[in-house]
Parts: structure tokens; sequence; C-alpha cells
């Protein structure tokens, strides 16, 4: 079980992590060694997309909760999640953390 | 009411890449109890949550073996894992401090809440040479049809 990680910059210059597999204790150490130099970068646009991730547990949660306390740290900053899937979705809300964090919504979902 | 018992199991190693495995039984015992793909998730999830506290917290990242059964009986499914690690105090690990919605969010006892959130028991028993844990679900009618 693995997670892969793909980094592009969107034409508005947000930097935009794409994500496959699954968020678990063993893959979120990657996910954690990618996302923590970008937290300490000028960068100010975060956009994860993890409509390819299927699964994800606490310790994937907790290290998306650095990028969103990282943009909670300055006014100007944005860490935005999209794509989750009906099971991930779930999760976030057993989590309480669906309203926190900024999550975009699909186009044709509520 | 059901005199069949289903039951799988496995030993696993807590610090190699098996939580997969740990999925697998989880889904197939889910499926045969006849859950939906949300409530399997979170089976999942709740066990997944219960391996990564015993390899964190038991074995503290060491290598250790874990003893891990699924049986679904009479309308409930448990899921029974089974370490050797240092034997816990009472609610030792299942006590850890959560956060609270609308405060400012923090990663700490996450999992905890999350088993509890999805389990309807968590039981933990100290062992001689280590501990027993039990995810307890009691699946009633209406859950078989959640989407």
């Amino acid at each position: 079980m693995k997670l892969e990680i793909s980094e592009s910059k969107n034409s508005d210059g947000a930097v935009r992590l794409a994500l496959k597999g699954v968020v678990n204790i063993q893959t979120s150490v990657a996910l954690r060694r990618h996302l923590k130099p970008m937290l300490g970068a000028n960068q100010e646009n975060i956009h994860v997309d993890l409509s390819e991730v299927g699964f994800i547990d606490s310790a994937g949660l907790a290290t998306l909760v650095e990028g969103l306390q990282w943009s909670r740290a300055d006014k100007g900053r944005r860490f935005v999640l999209s794509g989750l899937s009906d099971n991930v979705r779930d999760i976030f809300e057993l989590a309480k953390l669906d309203s926190v964090f900024d999550i975009e919504q699909e186009e044709g979902t509520a | 009411m059901s005199d069949v018992t289903n039951r799988l199991s496995c030993n696993l190693n807590s610090s190699c890449d098996c939580v997969h495995v740990l999925s697998s039984m989880v889904e197939v015992m889910g499926h045969r109890a006849g859950l939906s793909d949300k409530e399997t998730n979170r089976m999942i999830l709740a066990v997944d949550e219960m391996f990564a506290n015993i390899a964190q917290h038991g074995y503290h990242g060491r290598e250790g073996k874990v003893d891990m059964s699924v049986a679904w009986h009479d309308g409930t499914l448990s899921f029974e894992l089974r370490d050797y690690a240092p034997p816990l105090g009472k609610g030792e690990m299942l006590v850890w401090p959560v956060s609270s919605a609308g405060k400012e969010p923090t990663p700490g006892g996450l999992g905890v809440h999350l088993m509890h959130a999805v389990m309807d028991k968590i039981e933990h028993e100290a062992l001689a040479d280590g501990n027993c844990w039990r995810l307890v679900k009691f699946l009633h009618g209406e859950q078989y049809n959640e989407a």
C-alpha cells in the first residue's frame, strides 16, 4: 500500500499536490516530508487534490492539520482540499474536521 | 438469530506495512455481515487506528507481534487485537485528550476519538504478557441499509 505524490503549479501560482493511494500512519510520513518544506517556503496557496485517495486515517488527517495550522498563521494563506470521496469525506466528518478545512466542492455536489 | 460464527484471524508484525491485510480482513467480514461500504470503511478505520496505536504506543515503533481476529456472531461484529507489549494500566490508552469541535484542531488523540466514534464498545484487558483490545460493533437493522 503506498501513496503517490505529484506536485504541480496552477496558473494562479498555487502549488497543487495530487495524492494517489492511501494516507495512513505509514504513508503520511512521505506526505509530511513533502509538505513540510512547502509550509516553510514563501508560499501562499496550497491545494491538495484527494480525488484518488481511497482511505485516510488519523495520521493522514494530522498531517493535513499541519497545513491548516500553517494557513491560519497568516491571513493571506490558503490550504485547500478537493476531490474528497464519500468515504474520505465521512472520515473528515467523524473527526469533525469537515467544517474547519477549506474544502472545495466538486461540481454537482452539495 | 443466527448460530453461525464467522471468524478470520492472522498474525502480524507491528512494524511492517501490513495495514492492508487488516483492511482486507475487515472488508471481507464487513461484507459477510451485510454492512454498507460506508460502515465497512468505518470499521477499517477503527481497526487501522487500534493497530497504529499498538505499534506507536505499545511497541514504541519497535517490532512486535500482533494477533488479530475478526468475528461476526448474532448481530455482533468484534475485532480482537492481541499484543505482547508491556501491559497498560486501566484505560491508559483510551483516554488521550481529544480536540473539541469549534476549537483549534490538534492532531492529539484523534485516533482514539475516531475509534470511539465508530465502535459501540472498546475494551482493554491487561494480560501477564501483553494486552488484548476488543472493538465491538452491534449491528442493528438500520445499519444494514445505511447509505
